[in-house]
């Protein structure tokens, strides 16, 4: 559903990720991990078409997103980091309005709202306004937003960061089921390691902008806690980054 | 198409169930009705003196179109100056304040169909404010006799000109994240483009006093105001609209970029 090559972006001097190189299969649910600021918003960035990617391709369900970004955009439901709210809006208004943007036929979008609200616990608060919603539902309209048009793949981007531990349960339980009832693609990003554990199949690792680690969950928990791989390679990839640096300043 | 309709209903909506554009448009109308019925009461009591005077010759040159109607039509050009910028600020910069432009532009939309979208909810704003000048300026039918066709002149040249600058001021608004920002910017783009025809005529140079006079949109409304329909003048806010929506949308094409 997804394949990524060598991807590569650069933000003048900065190289936010340099030649990422994955592939998720349908229906697997990818735990996206790292520490902050290693280069997972962009990675979901660039699969999402918002950002273009300075080198190496990307494709979402088959779409390539330099080639066809539109059809790649209406098969791809994402929750950025923060859940892009409008504070004046009712929640079904919202869900409608997303619904639209990604086109949804008028006759479909009701249902399809319905849905998405019920999918998410949100019927209670359908007729609320965005602004008088505590932070765990907003993140569930966020979450609603990203499924109100039924794509196949969901790009999601820390979304349990900022929750208190019931609602990160909560919010972990919807990921869940939502990746099971419709065999949905999920990718997730996180930098807590208990959350791919209890949700994701796969790991991926990505540190300093390159990906450290691509690998099954049960096969990493044979090799021990997830916690020791973790630190092993982030610990790695920073001294590979440090002994890199001195050879950098020379041909500067 | 569905998508600028979806866009820009939901900006309309929005604007209504937010406090600016009630305040922005509440305020305009007030100074312009003001304005405009303190005008009618000098031209009457002006009146009245020179009949009292006798002087008739000069009650031929001293008419309801002229003193009140056109004169009132340019004060609101200057109150456009700054309530159309106070209007159009948040078309963009509000998005990118509130993070929704990330849904915008993930979404299968193209850069063109969200400025279309956010502008086409503005001219629909300004549509309704001109609709609320005109009804105003129409009270005036009830007790005199003005120039019709003047007037509705008058009346479309104000709403062209009001076009032209929301263009302006969506561009403006997508090179910021602040609203603030984009609405001064916008205040002073106005304004200036108001005031050049004047300081054209201080200008040595007879090609750049050319120049200067065809860029200030009050080169282009007066002549409609005082009831006279210039192909030119058409010509230009249609270019102006056109530009700086074009120039809208190579600007949210590059958030894209960042």
């Amino acid at each position: 559903m997804i394949k990524v090559k060598g991807l590569t972006k650069r933000f003048g001097e900065l190289t936010a990720i340099s030649n990422v190189t994955f592939e998720v299969a349908k229906g697997e649910v990818v735990g996206f991990l790292g520490p902050n600021g290693a280069g997972k918003t962009t990675t979901m960035r660039i699969l999402t078409g918002y950002l273009p990617p300075t080198a190496g391709s990307a494709s979402v369900g088959g779409f390539d997103l330099g080639v066809d970004p539109r059809s790649a955009k209406r098969v791809t439901g994402y929750l950025p980091e923060s859940p892009p709210l409008y504070p004046e809006m009712r929640v079904h208004e919202y869900l409608s309005y997303v619904a639209a943007l990604h086109d949804v036929p008028r006759g479909e979008r009701r249902e399809r709202v319905a849905r998405a609200l019920a999918s998410c616990g949100l019927e209670k608060v359908s007729e609320r306004v965005v602004r008088t919603l505590s932070k765990g539902y907003r993140q569930r309209v966020g979450l609603a937003q990203a499924i109100v048009h039924d794509p196949p793949v969901l790009i999601l981007d820390e979304p349990t960061a900022g929750l208190d531990p019931i609602q990160i349960a909560e919010i972990r339980e919807l990921i869940r089921r939502l990746a099971a009832e419709e065999g949905r693609t999920v990718i997730l990003s996180t930098h807590i390691l208990a959350e791919v554990d209890a949700i994701c199949q796969r790991v991926l690792l990505i540190a300093y902008g390159e990906l450290r680690l691509d690998a099954r969950i049960d096969a990493l928990r044979a090799q021990g806690s997830l916690e020791q791989v973790f630190v092993r390679e982030v610990q790695a990839a920073t001294e590979k980054v440090a002994a890199a640096k001195p050879a950098a300043e020379v041909r500067a | 198409m569905r998508h600028i309709l979806a866009i820009g209903g939901r900006e309309l909506r929005s604007m209504f169930v937010t406090p600016d554009a009630y305040v922005t448009t509440g305020f305009y109308l007030l100074f312009a009705g003001f304005i405009f019925f303190a005008s009618l009461g000098i031209f009457i009591s002006q009146l009245q003196q020179i009949q009292a005077l006798g002087m008739t010759q000069l009650l031929e040159q001293w008419n309801l179109q002229d003193v009140v109607v056109a004169q009132s039509f340019s004060t609101f050009a200057l109150f456009f100056a700054f309530m159309v910028p106070m209007l159009s600020m948040r078309a963009f910069a509000a998005e990118r304040a509130n993070g929704t432009i990330e849904l915008l532009l993930t979404s299968p939309a193209s850069s063109g169909e969200i400025v279309l979208g956010k502008y086409l909810a503005i001219a629909v704003m300004l549509l309704l404010v001109n609709g609320l000048t005109a009804a105003f300026v129409g009270l005036l039918f009830l007790y005199g006799n003005p120039e019709v066709l003047q007037t509705l002149a008058g009346l479309q040249t104000l709403f062209l000109y009001s076009l032209a600058l929301a263009a302006i001021c969506c561009f403006i608004s997508a090179l910021t994240r602040s609203q603030i920002v984009a609405g001064f910017i916008g205040i002073a783009a106005s304004l200036l483009l108001l005031i050049i025809p004047v300081a054209a005529d201080s200008s040595q140079s007879e090609s750049l006093r050319e120049v200067l006079r065809w860029a200030g949109t009050s080169t282009h409304f007066e002549p409609g105001m005082r009831g006279e329909i210039r192909s030119e003048d058409l010509a230009y806010f249609a270019i102006v609209i056109l530009v700086f929506l074009s120039l809208a949308r190579a600007a949210v094409d590059s958030l894209r970029w960042r």
